[in-house]
């Protein structure tokens, strides 16, 4: 991955990550909540690894920039770590994240979160790095998900903890506020830090950070919002709230997602 | 149709399936149930052995395939629901969608190891009591069974394997399967002592002794699955064969193991393709 900061928006399907390569963006984050939510699921630890990976390897076929995957709690103990990172790898991702919740886990914002042993989640991260083949250049980002039930000092010990292990980067979840930003920075900046900016902090505000990495979930957040608006307005009011010509979408869309690329080999064959 | 024959007499014979194909050939054979076997699933999906690497979905996938391939009913291996009670209710959900009749979980951690290797951990009675609520909470049909394993004979001891089937049984559980027991008497004492269907693991060299159909009977058990049969078996035909294979530089040597190519397409059903292909032709 480049140097400076990448910023990697939230996908969780093909067509997400075309557009998310199409607008220049580096890097695309591939969120287990998005993933859940396309199955009808909440993100409270009900998908699978090979769901998961079956995901990953849509995206990787849809675009070229490099994948940032959630991996969750590596969907089990040591041995399922192992499985995790080398179908990981082997599905396209060039980074994931291993958190240290209990399983079934939940979203990082929800409440009542439970964190496992500190030891077992740093022989998690160091099964994780051991895994990897070399080659793949698989980054291995350590999640600690300590913040909201055990406070900044426990969750600070524990990303350290982990980056010993053998971690790449680092990556607190839960951060809410401006105070929260200001503070993990604070704290982590020595390592290499993950933001998620859930806060939706302009970027040009969180330049000051300088985190290497910044998964952002504004598309998926205006998305949902607009699915939601428009349902509801065309439920009462029998009109949607899209007004243009579709005309316009259409061909975008079609554009983005390759149908010249289809059609020119297709008459390229023809044509033979 | 597996509850109807939980409710009549004789005991039901449940070869193990790691695959559809293997699947079709228990049915074929003549069985009234077929297993799914947790065991052969990982070693046919992935090569690896059974512990607690194959996810729910591989699984599921697995079960489903077999259900459109097969009509008599398929008792899946579900491990330990993958997680906690909320994995459980996904769990039963993807199986009996998938179209199986009977699912079985267990009591050990996640990831969970084959019933008859060491190291082997359990987790707390009330976690899988909660486990089988969620199960019969979760289930859709309420002819779809819940089977009720207990690994604790070998991790703990077989009094507490006993208690264990009980509190399952009182859960909700409809058949109980006490894994690994270590002689004669425990068998029967299972019998004796928990009041539901029994299902009995016959697999060769495990620590349970091997019972005919009969013996089983008379002792009070009501299904008996053979999960590692089939498996085993191809294992070492396929090893034999390869080794002829190898020797002789020509398949001309390993004909006479083999099925032929007309006996195989009937089995795998072409005739029947032809048929429906001629109906929908349009002269």
């Amino acid at each position: 991955m480049a140097k400076g900061t990448v910023v990697a928006p939230f996908v969780y399907d093909g067509l997400q990550a075309r557009m998310v390569e199409a607008a220049g963006f580096d890097a695309m984050y591939h969120t287990g909540w998005g993933n859940a939510s396309s199955r009808g699921l909440p993100d409270v630890g009900l998908i699978t690894l090979t769901e998961m990976t079956e995901r990953i390897r849509i995206l990787s076929s849809s675009a070229d920039i490099p994948i940032i995957s959630d991996a969750d709690t590596g969907y089990g103990s040591y041995t399922n770590v192992i499985r995790t990172v080398r179908e990981y790898e082997q599905a396209g991702a060039a980074a994931l994240h291993i958190e240290d919740q209990v399983w079934p886990k939940r979203c990082g914002y929800m409440q009542g979160k439970q964190i496992i042993e500190k030891k077992e989640a740093a022989n998690k991260i160091k099964a994780a790095v051991d895994a990897r083949k070399s080659e793949k250049d698989l980054v291995i980002i350590a999640r600690t998900d300590a913040l909201a039930p055990l406070g900044w000092d426990a969750a600070e010990e524990r990303a350290r903890t982990y980056y010993e292990m053998g971690a790449d980067m680092i990556f607190f979840d839960g951060i809410r506020t401006r105070q929260d930003v200001e503070e993990y920075y604070r704290r982590m900046s020595d390592i290499p830090c993950v933001f998620n900016n859930v806060p939706m902090i302009p970027l040009e505000e969180v330049e000051q950070y300088k985190f290497p990495l910044i998964i952002h979930p504004g598309m998926t957040f205006h998305s949902w919002k607009a699915m939601f608006d428009d349902l509801e307005a065309l439920k009462k009011t029998g009109r949607s709230l899209y007004t243009d010509d579709y005309t316009t979408l259409f061909n975008k869309l079609t554009r983005v997602l390759g149908a010249d690329y289809y059609f020119t080999l297709d008459e390229q064959y023809k044509n033979l | 149709m597996l509850r109807e024959m939980l409710n009549s007499e004789g005991v039901i014979m449940a070869p193990g399936a790691y695959d559809v194909w293997s699947a079709r050939l228990v049915e074929k054979a003549g069985f009234k149930a077929i297993y799914m076997t947790g065991y052969g699933v990982s070693a046919s999906v992935l090569g690896k052995p059974d512990i607690g690497l194959i996810t729910m979905q591989e699984m599921a996938e697995m079960a489903r395939n077999m259900a459109n391939a097969t009509s008599i009913p398929i008792i899946a291996d579900a491990d330990n629901g993958y997680g906690s009670s909320l994995n459980v209710i996904r769990t039963i959900q993807e199986y009996e969608q998938g179209g199986i009749a009977g699912i079985q979980l267990e009591d050990q951690i996640f990831p969970k190891r084959c019933g008859h290797m060491e190291g082997k951990q359990l987790v707390p009675m009330n976690e899988m009591v909660s486990k089988i609520k969620a199960a019969v909470y979760a289930r859709r049909d309420p002819d779809t069974v819940i089977i009720a394993r207990t690994d604790a004979r070998a991790v703990i001891s077989f009094e507490e394997a006993l208690t264990r089937a009980q509190a399952y049984v009182e859960a909700g559980a409809d058949v109980i399967f006490l894994e690994a027991p270590q002689s004669v008497e425990e068998v029967k004492k299972v019998a004796e002592i928990i009041k539901v269907p029994l299902l009995a693991n016959m697999v060769e060299n495990g620590k349970t002794p091997l019972f005919t159909v009969k013996e089983l009977e008379e002792i009070g058990y009501k299904i008996a699955i053979y999960p590692a049969t089939p498996l085993y078996t191809a294992t070492k035909a396929i090893m034999d064969v390869l080794e002829v294979l190898k020797k002789e530089e020509t398949n001309a040597a390993c004909m006479d193991r083999e099925v032929d190519f007309p006996t195989f397409n009937k089995m795998v059903g072409v005739p029947e393709m032809r048929n429906l292909e001629k109906s929908f032709l349009v002269e």
